[in-house]
């Protein structure tokens, strides 16, 4: 910790300097990935050329490639990358609990059920199916938040509530599918891998526009989420309306996600994994927010280009890159966890 | 004292968890600048009376007055620069150093556009030198003993910087030498600085020896208050706790010192 001051205006502030650290490293990182992503493919450009297209340079060809579809593709990595990371350290910070993240607490499983319900049963396609994704996120958000609650929301009631809610929505577009035709089906089942191939503009704006608004909005919450953590009691004690900060965290977080989810499917793993990366990179005990969404930014980065290259020319979605780096990394967390006898 | 010039004051207070009453219209002024100990039996509603009068329960009927104004009708951070509390059995964040759980006594005295001010830092430093947890700031607070522990969250109740601190039980679970340090804190607290003190305690010797103002309650109500040397008495012990026992004044404090009555066999003595 040191304290940085504005000698002009009176202003100062503590900054933990490993996590302005590995929060810079983590977004240069990915920024590097992101250049190299729109550099590599089957027309491999050079990164002068790259540059240059960013700029409005070279030739016209190279132009069309990078700004029509690479860039779209690797901005959304990034973006939904850095959504899901700060998505998932807020509800893993309010639930005290590294499981409480928007895939295991059933954004992810309402997203799906109702993108799939829009595509099987409406034939439904782009914008429809991501607002349609964002709705049944919110939804089934609002309905764990709602079956959780009891005079206030326990971090094991909530997992344990999110399992169960996660388990009758899945099995609702377990059902969809079997009713669906071949080629619904298969456009659904694309969604629901999770996949950055062919992501328009779109789709990047609605998650740049929910970043821009969100982050902001969680930094200023993250004063209150601080207090939280001393036990609903002690947060009182010093002011917080508590169950005020605790309702606006848990939209903050279940709107990143749901925005997220809607814009590049249902990616497994990011938001459980990216906070708990950051918080051993930090070394700090508790998770925190700017790191796990830098951190997010760079693992999504990584697993799109690793999707797009290493089977090239075919593609692997990036959601089953992350599931494949994240499962490993999920099951060795909960044998810890038995090991040292708590979910931490 | 009466309600109304009292710094924290409950006016026919009821205050129930879900539909079951705990604390029923009890009427209590705490005296400024002294040491106020609330003693009685497991159960007998005095840690709820505690979190009512600040402002952690909402209250079924009447009211608790803050400097005489409804304390449910002050914002909750302007109460936060009046009043700290400590609740019973607190938890700090996994590997928190004492230096940041202080700081974060600091959250009323903050805005999200003023994170940290010269006159936080100061106040952090003060509430760690005065509970002398200095040396130790920092240290991971679940690598302290009980009693540093406890000193730790008095620390940042002290840097919240309230003239009323209400503690919840504070010297639970410490051994003897370790409650007595923690009391031995408050009551310089309350001497060099003239901050108002309430707290619950169990053990009714030690709530003797530093309470200014004892308050006796069962079943939800207080059935005696005063100087413990006045109120503690034999019938008091029989009626409040089940008890039977004698008092005699301590031998070093001459403070009421509650024995009880040996009823069952006792060991052979050599």
């Amino acid at each position: 910790m040191v304290t940085v001051r504005v000698p002009g205006l009176g202003w100062s502030a503590r900054l933990d300097l490993r996590a302005a650290a590995v929060t810079a490293a983590a977004l240069v990182l990915a920024l590097a990935v992101f250049v190299w992503s729109l550099a590599v493919g089957d027309f491999p450009l050079s990164v002068g050329d790259v540059v240059a297209a960013l700029l409005g340079g070279g030739d016209r060809a190279g132009r069309m490639i990078v700004t029509t579809l690479r860039l779209p593709r690797g901005l959304a990595a990034l973006l939904v990358g850095a959504a899901f990371g700060l998505s998932g350290a807020i509800l893993q910070r309010l639930a005290r609990n590294p499981l409480a993240s928007p895939d295991v607490i059933g954004v992810n499983a309402g997203a799906a059920l109702a993108a799939v319900f829009a595509i099987v049963l409406l034939g439904a396609g782009g914008t429809d199916v991501t607002l349609a994704a964002l709705a049944g996120g919110g939804a089934a958000a609002l309905a764990v938040a709602g079956l959780s609650w009891r005079g206030g929301i326990t971090g094991y009631r909530l997992v344990l509530v999110g399992v169960g809610v996660t388990a009758v929505l899945t099995a609702g577009t377990s059902y969809l599918l079997t009713r669906a035709r071949v080629y619904e089906a298969q456009r659904a089942m694309i969604w629901l891998t999770g996949s950055l191939n062919g992501r328009t503009w779109d789709q990047v704006r609605p998650v740049a526009l929910a970043l821009a608004v969100l982050v902001p909005a969680a930094l200023v919450l993250a004063r209150s989420l601080r207090t939280l953590e001393l036990g609903d009691d002690a947060a009182r004690g010093l002011g917080v309306a508590v169950d005020r900060a605790r309702g606006g965290l848990f939209a903050v977080a279940v709107t990143l996600a749901a925005v997220a989810t809607a814009s590049a499917g249902p990616i497994a793993f990011v938001a459980l994994v990216a906070p708990q990366i950051a918080r051993r990179l930090v070394r700090a005990r508790t998770v925190a927010l700017l790191p796990s969404a830098a951190v997010g930014a760079l693992l999504l980065a990584v697993a799109d280009l690793v999707g797009r290259r290493i089977l090239a020319p075919t593609e692997l979605p990036v959601g089953i890159v992350t599931a494949v780096l994240g499962a490993p990394y999920l099951l060795y967390l909960l044998a810890r966890a038995n090991r040292i006898g708590a979910a931490g | 004292m009466t309600t109304a010039t009292a710094p924290l004051a409950a006016e026919d207070l009821s205050l129930a968890y879900d539909d079951r009453p705990v604390v029923d219209r009890l009427s209590l002024a705490i005296p400024a600048g002294a040491v106020t100990v609330i003693v009685g039996a497991n159960a007998c509603g005095k840690s709820t009376l505690l979190r009512g009068l600040g402002r952690l329960l909402r209250p079924r009927g009447g009211t608790v007055l803050l400097d005489g104004a409804d304390i449910g009708r002050l914002p909750t951070r302007e109460v936060a620069t009046r009043l700290g509390l400590l609740p019973q059995q607190p938890v700090a964040p996994d590997g928190i150093t004492v230096a940041d759980l202080v700081a974060r006594g600091r959250h009323p005295h903050q805005r999200w556009f003023r994170p940290w001010s010269p006159a936080d830092a100061d106040a952090v430093a003060a509430a760690l030198a005065a509970t002398g947890m200095d040396g130790l700031a920092d240290r991971p607070v679940d690598e302290l003993s009980g009693g540093q522990r406890q000193r730790a969250w008095i620390a940042l109740a002290l840097a919240q910087g309230t003239d009323l601190m209400l503690l919840d039980e504070p010297t639970t679970f410490l051994d003897l030498a370790h409650q007595v340090e923690v009391l031995d804190l408050l009551a310089r607290l309350n001497a060099a600085e003239g901050r108002t003190v309430v707290l619950v305690l169990h053990d009714l010797n030690l709530a003797c020896r530093y309470a200014h103002h004892l308050v006796a309650m069962r079943a939800g109500r207080v059935v005696a208050e005063g100087r413990p040397a006045d109120v503690v008495t034999a019938a008091l012990v029989a009626d409040v706790f089940g008890l039977a026992a004698e008092v005699f004044p301590d031998p070093l404090t001459g403070t009421p010192l509650v024995l009880p009555v040996p009823s069952a066999p006792l060991p052979p003595t050599p």
